[in-house]
């Protein structure tokens, strides 16, 4: 049985935003009960519309925003009883805009050792060395060292911030879109590289994208987010094979890959995603759902559990 | 043949930096007739969106542009005064953008915005304008379709912003339409709808359309003729079925070997890579562009620049290799 390296049990968030002048704020729950285990050297995808709260649940895993209820349990321990310091070694980001997430007044070599300083690892003569060999495993030449994010290519920058994540050397690594803000070419070699690091160090990803295939390529297993709510989760090739919850089917049908004699997907979702200060009743899913009748919009469907998959759906495909 | 709505023949957009000439677009023609979608695919870099923005006149200032031959049906554009191509713009070819949250106007009214070229354009009322406005809202899928008019860009959702967008290129009936990555600013769900939807509208109301996308499955599925860019030049040509079927151009066979796609790719397997980075576009290319990403390449290729050559009627690549060599390539990679 393979260790679970972590574990979100039950988490929700809840912001309080403003409805308009006059009116007072109400409560938007961006993540609603949210539960999810990661095996060790085990890569996780969560997939959903923009919105849905994907990447609320990466924040709260990596401790910049705090759970309103739940709990993050690392090897057995909840993340609140885990030292700050701790923490951020054994777990690390790897952000979607590499334009971004670097400082663009530090050099290369300065933005990869700044783990190492903070955690104060080794010394000085120590740092040099370190951020050569990951910066050679990442793939950028050493000359690059002393450049700064500016001088640097999209797909340069998004190895620069793998390797700053990887030089703690941690066991579980956070990628949130960590490929979107690339061209297609450097795509795959971002890919590539992920995988290849995965199983020399035998890493734990959490991937969050809004690109199936790409989920489809990386993911042993893949949880369907909507509207705060996983509403499926099972093992990837089942999941591609056999999706059950009717917002799984859609997003599979409405990609898009290069094969020019299928044409165009009808994805039978209607227009509009809902708006999550003002959730539908019952699923929230029904009024974009084909088959809804008048149980999902009045009952909220529960999860159900069969064989290492789940699905929250009162109809699900057998 | 068919009277090509648009034809654009050798043109060239440079832009005058400090370290010497970008030459963003060399020697680009393509040309699109009624009812035909072509795709002007490539990185990001590669030209594709300043053509069209040398196509419509709206290059930044610092740009310079000339072609050999630019005719929207039969009038010549690369002479025509600023004060026709404001005419032009939006009645005879209106162009939908990326993002509708920066190219929408946050101060005005969606009505206001939409009713606003027909104004302009043709002298029609008031009244009649927002008859137009709230007939193309609900083409373009929009319900309660009056009401909208009244609302600010920011009351409405991504999906929605970009269906306005459609119906602003729509409001004078242009026979050409240009969309530069209409969706990719969407989730997955809403862009297989908005290309549905586009394709529908360019049936029903006979229209040329030029797709720029960086997105092949996109291409793929949308597009009749595909322009593959690469570094400012255009790299290969087709119909959309066989160019993905049987890419010939190094580049393309490598941008389709880089896509995973679910029950073709492996999963975990590495994925195919074009290796190295794209050249500067400043200053003079000598030899094929893409030499120096080419696992192909030998010492010709640097000997001088590399011409289109045309393998069919409308099937052109810009590679010294024969078309079986080409062939044979594709299928050695695809068996590694």
């Amino acid at each position: 049985m393979t260790k679970k390296v972590l574990q979100i049990q039950d988490v929700t968030k809840t912001y309080r935003v403003s409805a308009g002048a006059f009116k007072g704020k109400r409560p938007l729950h961006a993540v609603n009960g949210v539960s999810l285990e990661i095996e060790e050297g085990s890569v996780l995808g969560l997939v959903g519309e923009s919105g849905c709260g994907k990447s609320t649940v990466a924040k709260i895993i990596l401790g910049l925003e705090s759970a309103t209820n739940g709990h993050i349990i690392l090897d057995g321990n909840p993340i609140s009883r885990v030292a700050r310091r701790e923490m951020t070694r054994r777990v690390q980001p790897i952000f979607q805009d590499p334009y971004a997430s670097l400082n663009p007044r530090k050099s290369i070599g300065s933005i990869i050792s700044l783990p190492l300083r903070v955690h104060k690892v080794g010394g000085r003569a120590d740092w040099g060395k370190k951020v050569n060999k990951i910066m050679d495993i990442v793939g950028l030449p050493a000359r690059l060292k002393h450049s700064y994010p500016n001088q640097l290519s999209g797909g340069q920058r998004q190895r620069v911030a793998i390797a700053r994540a990887l030089i703690m050397r941690p066991e579980i690594v956070i990628c949130d879109e960590p490929t979107s803000a690339l061209d297609v070419s450097v795509q795959s070699q971002i890919l590539n590289l992920l995988i290849d690091l995965r199983k020399e160090f035998g890493l734990t990803y959490l991937i969050i994208s809004h690109n199936l295939a790409v989920v489809e390529h990386i993911a042993s297993r893949v949880a369907v987010m909507y509207l705060g709510r996983i509403v499926e989760e099972s093992p990837t090739s089942d999941l591609f094979k056999w999706p059950q919850h009717p917002y799984t089917r859609a997003l599979l049908a409405s990609v898009l890959t290069p094969e020019p004699r299928k044409g165009l997907p009808e994805t039978h979702l209607g227009i509009a995603y809902p708006n999550p200060i003002d959730p539908p009743s019952g699923c929230t899913f029904h009024p974009r759902c084909p088959k809804a009748t008048e149980l999902c919009q009045t009952t909220p469907p529960n999860p159900r559990s069969d064989a290492g998959r789940l699905v929250e759906c009162h109809y699900p495909e057998q | 043949m068919m009277d090509a709505l648009l034809e654009v023949k050798g043109l060239h957009v440079d832009i005058p930096l400090s370290a010497g000439t970008l030459h963003a677009v060399r020697n680009v023609s393509f040309s699109v007739n009624r009812g035909q979608t072509l795709a002007l695919v490539g990185e990001s870099g590669c030209g594709k969106s300043l053509s069209v923005l040398a196509v419509m006149n709206l290059l930044p200032k610092k740009a310079r542009w000339h072609a050999e031959k630019l005719l929207l049906n039969d009038e010549d554009l690369t002479s025509t005064s600023e004060r026709n191509m404001a005419d032009i713009r939006g009645s005879r070819m209106a162009m939908i953008f990326q993002e509708p949250m920066t190219s929408l106007n946050p101060c005005y009214t969606i009505g206001n915005q939409l009713m606003e070229a027909l104004l302009r354009h043709q002298k029609v009322s008031r009244s009649d304008a927002r008859d137009r406005a709230v007939f193309l809202l609900e083409k373009v899928g929009i319900t309660a379709a009056a009401s909208r008019l009244k609302q600010y860009p920011h009351q409405l959702s991504g999906g929605l912003r970009q269906r306005v967008m459609i119906a602003m290129g729509l409001m004078c009936g242009p026979p050409l339409i240009i969309a530069d990555e209409p969706t990719t600013a969407l989730d997955v769900t809403i862009q297989a709808q908005i290309l549905a939807l586009l394709a529908s509208l360019q049936q029903e109301f006979e229209m040329g359309l030029i797709l720029i996308t960086h997105d092949l499955g996109v291409v793929a599925r949308v597009a009749h003729r595909v322009a593959v860019m690469y570094c400012g030049l255009v790299v290969e040509t087709g119909d959309a079925t066989s160019l993905f079927e049987n890419p010939l151009h190094p580049y393309t066979q490598g941008l389709l070997a880089s896509l995973p796609i679910p029950g073709k790719t492996m999963p975990g397997e590495h994925l195919g890579s074009i290796s190295g980075m794209v050249p500067t576009p400043i200053g003079e290319q000598h030899g094929c562009v893409f030499r120096n990403r080419c696992t192909y390449a030998f010492d010709d290729c640097s000997a001088g620049p590399v011409d289109l050559r045309e393998v069919s009627n409308g099937r052109t690549y810009r590679c010294l290799l024969s078309p079986e060599v080409c062939a044979q390539n594709l299928a050695g990679g695809q068996s590694l």
